[in-house]
């Protein structure tokens, strides 16, 4: 379970201090999947790399089972919007690479990674080079590096942005297909309602200026929803809570018009 | 912090960069110069040859080199080839270079030789040269000119080379002359790389000065270079050789000063 | 403050065709040229070839092309292992890029031939000056490309791996290294080419020993013949020595996708 209570941070930005993020209290529950979404600016990115320790709160703590974390550990592995894939190494290399650093003999991790080549659907490809890939299966493979590792927590950073529609909406299948299957924790951060309402347990919705909760939206359809993506889409329960998350989020957008 | 390309830029880091240093940069630079300075002195002394001053004898030399009007006179001489064959590199150069990067045909024709001449190590024609020309003014300039034109050209090619080609069919499509192309587009778009061409063109224009005369003439800064050593005078060749390198930097200061100047101008009237 | 030398995308591909018709039109105005202006300085490119081929086949300056070649190559192999090993540490550490870019900068702009007197003060006639010069001329390319190789790691990649927990060696190995190799490559491209032009310059100016002698002494006899055969002779060896770098480049960067390689010589 990961308690954050009290976050706050602060970046020194152009035009004085902005205030990223503000007395943010959040509780995950283990093996839930939970969607982050807001505008920009909400603190949503800064609130997951606190948690994954890249970044420093300036007050508050992350709680991960009942410790204190301020550092990157084990029980959390993170994938990034733009791939962040080894250029020069090949996919079997690329997978392997959280354990490797993890001291992880040279034998163990290759077969440990060909698995999970296999698991993310990328057979045959694990002597290619990241650029050989297509966006979509080079996210597959930071999938497979950080589902390698076996981490308590994965952290996903609007992994799916930089994809074209098409591309995306196969992955988040395949993702709700793994998930299904590892039932991992899942913080997952986006800026598409449709996202956060398909993928999510629950919705945390952020707003900006300061980066606070806004509001928690359950997500209670039915899993699991890899069955058919296309008719939860339509479903009139996805629309309604869609709808709810998009009126918040309008009011958020909203310029404050001079007097 | 600016950090732009070209030969010798240098990237200034402000003073809060510095967190993980105790000091500023300079107690690492001024201790590297003494460390270079003892060890100078040390090996110099233990050696003894009347050709190898020592640290403190090359200052002295210095000093006195300063005061002493063989030097002004010297760099007088070697200046006037520099600044002749410099201008030449650059009113020759630069239409040259802006017309190969327009006109691909050129290009293509030009392309070997460019090549070649990159590679092409320019003192070895300086026999051809005396040969031709005799060992006159008229000698050094033509080397400076083939040193410092070189970078010109293809900078100003490269300038030209990479104006964004839609700009170029925008113009087009509004029924814009060559001229007005010229003018408005290219020009304006090539001048970042003409400007930094100019910079590397200087320091390629003081190697070629200093080159003649250590190889060709015996006249000006490398004559005088030549005769400290024919008189055994270790210490004021080694002080004349700071003096060049003052001066050098001293122009690729100004040149690079001039280059963000200008560039900025051009960018600051969108043009 | 960081000297960098960014490699520009100077050669353009040489298309064969047009090359072909360039030489083949210039050599013969070459002739044209030789045939009516009749100056000794412009012999006719039959004598010029064949001389080439006198002293290369028949073996006439042998001698001195070894001669020339061991400083290169001796020359280039200490400015790589020094300059690599320095650039690494300028790159790495504030403290001693501190120390010495002012004085890596002063040396760029100078004329390096001038501290030609200085190496033969040092060390006479011999190879021990020569070799020198080769260093200066190819190694401070060399440090700064390296050092602002070490700084061109992908941000998001070092936070990846930080992500992982990972240690700073490791760190080093598969992420700062690899991402530094396109660039520093491209530094030593650079610096062969640099070399030999010291290679000549010094051995014109020291005019004892290497094919630079052989220019010079040509040259008091006006000679243009022989001067411009080796000419020729030099830019071969240029070319194929940073033929030969670029084949090492390619190699070692084979993962690098054709449309980012980085352009120079």
């Amino acid at each position: 379970m990961i308690e954050v209570s009290g976050i706050t941070k602060r970046f020194a930005g152009r035009h004085g201090e902005v205030q990223a993020l503000q007395g943010v209290d959040l509780t995950v529950r283990d093996n839930e999947f939970l969607t982050v979404l807001g505008p920009s600016g909400c603190g949503k990115t800064t609130l997951l790399r606190i948690i994954a320790g890249l970044e420093r709160a300036d007050a508050g703590q992350v709680l991960i089972d009942g410790r204190v974390i301020r550092s990157p550990g084990p029980e959390r592995a993170m994938v990034f919007q733009g791939f962040a894939l080894l250029p020069w190494a090949t996919i079997l290399s690329n997978v392997a690479f959280g354990l490797e650093v993890r001291g992880v003999p040279r034998r163990e991790r290759e077969a440990k990674a060909r698995e999970l080549i296999v698991f993310v659907g990328l057979s045959g490809f694990e002597d290619m080079l990241p650029h050989e890939l297509s966006g979509g299966m080079q996210q597959r493979v930071g999938l497979a590096r950080a589902l390698a590792v076996e981490p308590q927590v994965l952290l996903m950073d609007e992994p799916f942005s930089a994809l074209d529609e098409q591309t995306r909406r196969l992955l988040q299948e395949e993702l709700l297909g793994i998930w299904e299957k590892t039932r991992t924790t899942v913080i997952f951060i986006t800026h598409s309602m449709e996202e956060a309402v398909l993928l999510g347990d629950r919705v945390v919705l952020m707003s900006a200026r300061p980066g606070r909760i806004a509001e928690i939206v359950d997500v209670p359809l039915e899993r699991p929803r890899s069955v058919s993506v296309d008719s939860i889409e339509t479903s009139r329960e996805f629309a309604e809570i869609t709808n709810h998350l998009w009126r918040s989020l309008r009011t958020m957008q909203e310029p404050v018009m001079p007097e | 912090m600016t950090a732009r390309g070209g030969l010798g830029t240098i990237r200034h880091a402000t003073p809060r960069v510095w967190r993980g240093v105790a000091a500023s940069p300079w107690l690492y630079r001024a201790l590297t110069l003494v460390i270079g300075a003892v060890a100078w002195e040390v090996s110099a002394r233990s050696v003894e040859s009347i050709l190898i001053p020592t640290f403190l004898e090359t200052v002295d030399g210095f000093v006195r080199l300063g005061a002493d009007p063989r030097l002004w006179e010297a760099l007088f001489i070697s200046n006037q080839a520099l600044v002749v064959g410099f201008l030449i590199a650059l009113v020759i150069g630069i239409p040259l270079g802006l017309a190969i990067g327009r006109f691909p045909t050129l290009e293509r024709i030009t392309n070997v030789y460019l090549n070649i001449l990159l590679v092409a190590p320019m003192a070895a024609l300086i026999p051809l040269l005396i040969m031709s020309l005799g060992l006159g003014f008229a000698s050094r300039v033509v080397l400076i000119v083939l040193f410092a034109i070189l970078v010109m050209v293809i900078n100003a090619r490269t300038g030209v080379r990479q104006v964004d080609a839609k700009l170029i069919e925008m113009a087009r499509s509004f029924g814009a002359s060559e001229l007005q192309i010229w003018r408005r587009i290219l020009l304006p778009g090539a001048l970042p790389a003409i400007m930094s061409g100019i910079r590397i063109s200087i320091g390629r224009a003081v190697e070629g000065m200093v080159i003649v005369e250590l190889l060709m003439v015996s006249v000006g800064i490398g004559g005088l270079i030549l005769s400290f050593r024919g008189r055994f005078q270790g210490e004021m060749l080694f002080a004349t050789i700071f003096y060049v390198i003052i001066e050098a930097f001293i122009l690729l200061g100004v040149a690079r000063w001039l280059e963000s100047r200008v560039v900025r101008a051009a960018g600051r009237t969108g043009r | 403050m960081r000297p960098r030398v960014p490699v520009p995308g100077f050669r353009v591909r040489l298309a064969f065709w047009p090359t072909l018709l360039t030489v083949v039109v210039t050599a013969g105005l070459w002739e044209l040229a030789a045939r009516l202006a009749n100056v000794s300085f412009i012999p006719p490119l039959g004598d010029i070839l064949g001389r080439l081929w006198e002293l290369t086949v028949q073996g006439q300056i042998l001698d001195d092309l070894a001669q020339s070649l061991t400083n290169l190559a001796i020359g280039f192999g200490i400015s790589v292992v020094l300059g690599t090993a320095i650039g690494v540490a300028m790159g790495l550490s504030k403290k001693v890029e501190a120390a010495l870019d002012i004085y890596v900068y002063a040396l760029l702009t100078t004329p390096t031939l001038i501290f030609a007197p200085v190496f033969f003060a040092i060390w006479g006639l011999g190879s021990g000056s020569i070799i020198a010069l080769i260093v200066l001329y190819a190694i401070l390319y060399i440090v700064i490309n390296t050092a602002a190789a070490m700084d061109s790691a992908p941000t998001q990649l070092l936070e990846m791996a930080r992500s992982f927990d990972a240690p700073r060696r490791t760190v080093f190995w598969r992420i700062r290294l690899p991402a530094a190799m396109p660039l520093v490559m491209a530094g030593y491209r650079v610096a062969v080419a640099r070399a030999v032009r010291g290679m000549i310059n010094g051995e014109m100016f020291i005019a004892a020993t290497g094919l630079g002698a052989l220019v010079i002494q040509a040259g008091a006899r006006f000679d243009a013949t022989t001067v411009l055969a080796i000419l020729i002779l030099i830019i071969v060896i240029a070319y194929l020595a940073i033929e030969i770098v670029g084949f090492l480049d390619r190699r070692l960067t084979a993962w690098l996708p054709s449309n980012e390689r980085v352009g120079g010589f």
